[in-house]
């Protein structure tokens, strides 16, 4: 148990790490310039913002200000807990494990929102509601993906789901589950194409008017809450802990690494639409081939 | 003990909804309170209930929120605003409700027996709702996805100006006037007609 909690807070912090790092090397090779001092760079730039002063405005709601980072930081470790290193070994081994994934979603859309809102700032409040509205149908349709990752499974634990992928991994059976659910993981720490919350349009949208420590556990939370949906896609779609030779938790290691790399890469190649158009694309064209992956998986499963 | 924590929680956020004055406070101070009933729920083994009880108030007070805000023209929610009207009335219905609902808590023999451990709850759960009721369940999900669908298409048709598929116009600085604001020329934009 004392191994799986510290195990369980070293992915929350390595991974935002490796995530910082895999952002620094992206850019670095895009530049073309060298990407020395990559390692650190995140180390020294959350020590800057650890001695950075504490932006106010004026009136803001300070109790939502102040939570929303820590709340959004306790999502990611709680959409965390759920996943398996190898089998039994799973902080919350739940009969509803994917169901709590879905609350985790859900309730960063909230939290994000109260971020921008609670500022009592105009940048941030557009921040805010235009992340409603990209976010809540980016949700609705991983939440299709996961129930079809759930039908072979028969079960809504997500070690069952795991179990499910000894004969065949979900990304070969429902092909269209792990990009559409790639996408969540961009929309939910808003990156790259999905990055409608804390934009450069924005000045930084919903953490416009957020500095220092807050700001310093907001960007914390950000990276991972990415690393946490790399190791659920890895695990829900990529046979998480199984594999030969290696021990299962290399190899949840290791596929994580490779869907943080896939996703990093994503978030800094593909360009962003004006959110009336990603509205569209979300409605028009993703959500049904959601609902294409979730007849797919029932056909199959027939 | 955890049960008291979060029925306190529940009872004394549910009682905040009504004495702020903001829809957005409102709408997740009421989140608060449905979040503690579905924690009491995971206290009684219902695992998928309690965490679909979260999610889904998760979604439903965010949308509230929005809509609130969006239909209520107050910005952002945060200018201040009375959170309660009909006073007479809502007192006397929350009186009623609480005495009816009291009685019933009263009258109810609730089953004392645990769930037993290792029992397949969500899997009796799922029997339970979609063995016989599955009619029921199916035809009142297709009919708020059609009352959903509707709505969008009612609402989304009209906009502030006129209707959105013609082009907005807004509204004339005098009454009767020509539309304010600058026109789209008829000749396909451009500046073509600075040569005429």
């Amino acid at each position: 148990m004392t191994l799986l909690i510290a195990s369980w807070i070293a992915v929350l912090l390595f991974g935002a790490w490796c995530v910082a790092v895999l952002d620094n090397l992206a850019l670095a090779l895009i530049e073309r310039r060298s990407a020395a001092g990559a390692l650190t760079a995140p180390l020294y730039g959350a020590a800057a913002l650890l001695r950075q002063q504490q932006n106010r405005t004026e009136a803001p709601d300070l109790l939502n200000w102040k939570l929303a980072p820590a709340l959004y930081l306790g999502l990611a470790a709680a959409g965390v807990a759920v996943v398996p290193l190898a089998p039994g070994d799973i902080l919350a081994d739940l009969q509803a494990g994917i169901v709590l994934w879905g609350a985790v979603e859900a309730l960063t859309v909230v939290v994000v929102f109260l971020h921008g809102w609670s500022a009592n700032s105009m940048l941030a409040l557009i921040g805010a509601y235009r992340y409603v509205a990209i976010g809540l149908p980016v949700m609705l349709l991983s939440m299709f993906v996961l129930i079809a990752a759930a039908l072979p499974a028969e079960s809504l634990a997500v070690s069952a789901i795991v179990e499910s992928q000894r004969s065949l991994w979900n990304v070969v059976r429902q092909p269209l589950g792990l990009p559409l659910f790639l996408l969540l993981g961009l929309s939910l720490s808003f990156r790259g194409p999905f990055n409608y919350a804390d934009s450069a349009d924005l000045a930084g949208g919903t953490a416009a008017e957020v500095s220092g420590a807050s700001r310093l556990l907001w960007e914390f939370a950000r990276l991972a809450m990415l690393a946490a949906v790399a190791a659920m896609a890895s695990t829900v779609f990529l046979g998480g802990y199984l594999g030969p030779v290696l021990p299962g938790p290399l190899w949840l290691l290791l596929k994580t690494a490779a869907l943080l790399i896939v996703l990093v890469a994503a978030s800094h190649l593909f360009a962003r639409l004006s959110p009336a158009r990603m509205l569209t694309l979300l409605w028009v064209v993703l959500l049904p081939l959601a609902f294409v992956d979730l007849l797919w998986a029932g056909v199959v499963a027939l | 003990m955890v049960f008291w924590v979060f029925s306190a929680v529940a009872v004394v956020a549910g009682w905040r909804v009504f004495c702020t004055d903001s829809m957005v406070r409102a709408s997740f101070l009421l989140l608060v309170s449905f979040i503690a009933v579905g924690a009491i729920m995971l206290l009684l083994n219902a695992p998928y209930l309690g965490f679909a009880t979260i999610f889904m108030m998760g979604v439903e007070m965010m949308v509230m929120a929005l809509f609130m805000v969006m239909f209520m023209m107050n910005p952002a929610g945060l200018n201040p605003m009375m959170m309660v009207h009909q006073h007479r009335f809502s007192i006397a219905a929350g009186a009623a409700a609480f005495v009816g609902l009291a009685i019933a808590i009263f009258t109810t023999g609730f089953p004392h027996d645990p769930v037993a451990a290792g029992r397949p709850v969500i899997h009796d759960l799922g029997r339970e709702l979609l063995g016989p009721s599955m009619l029921i369940f199916e035809s009142a999900g297709v009919t708020l996805l059609a009352t959903m669908v509707a709505s969008v298409i009612l609402s989304s048709r009209s906009g502030r100006f006129g209707a959105a598929d013609e082009g907005s116009v807004p509204p004339p600085l005098e009454p009767g006037g020509e539309p304010a604001g600058r026109r789209p020329d008829d000749e396909g934009g451009g500046h073509a007609h600075h040569h005429h």
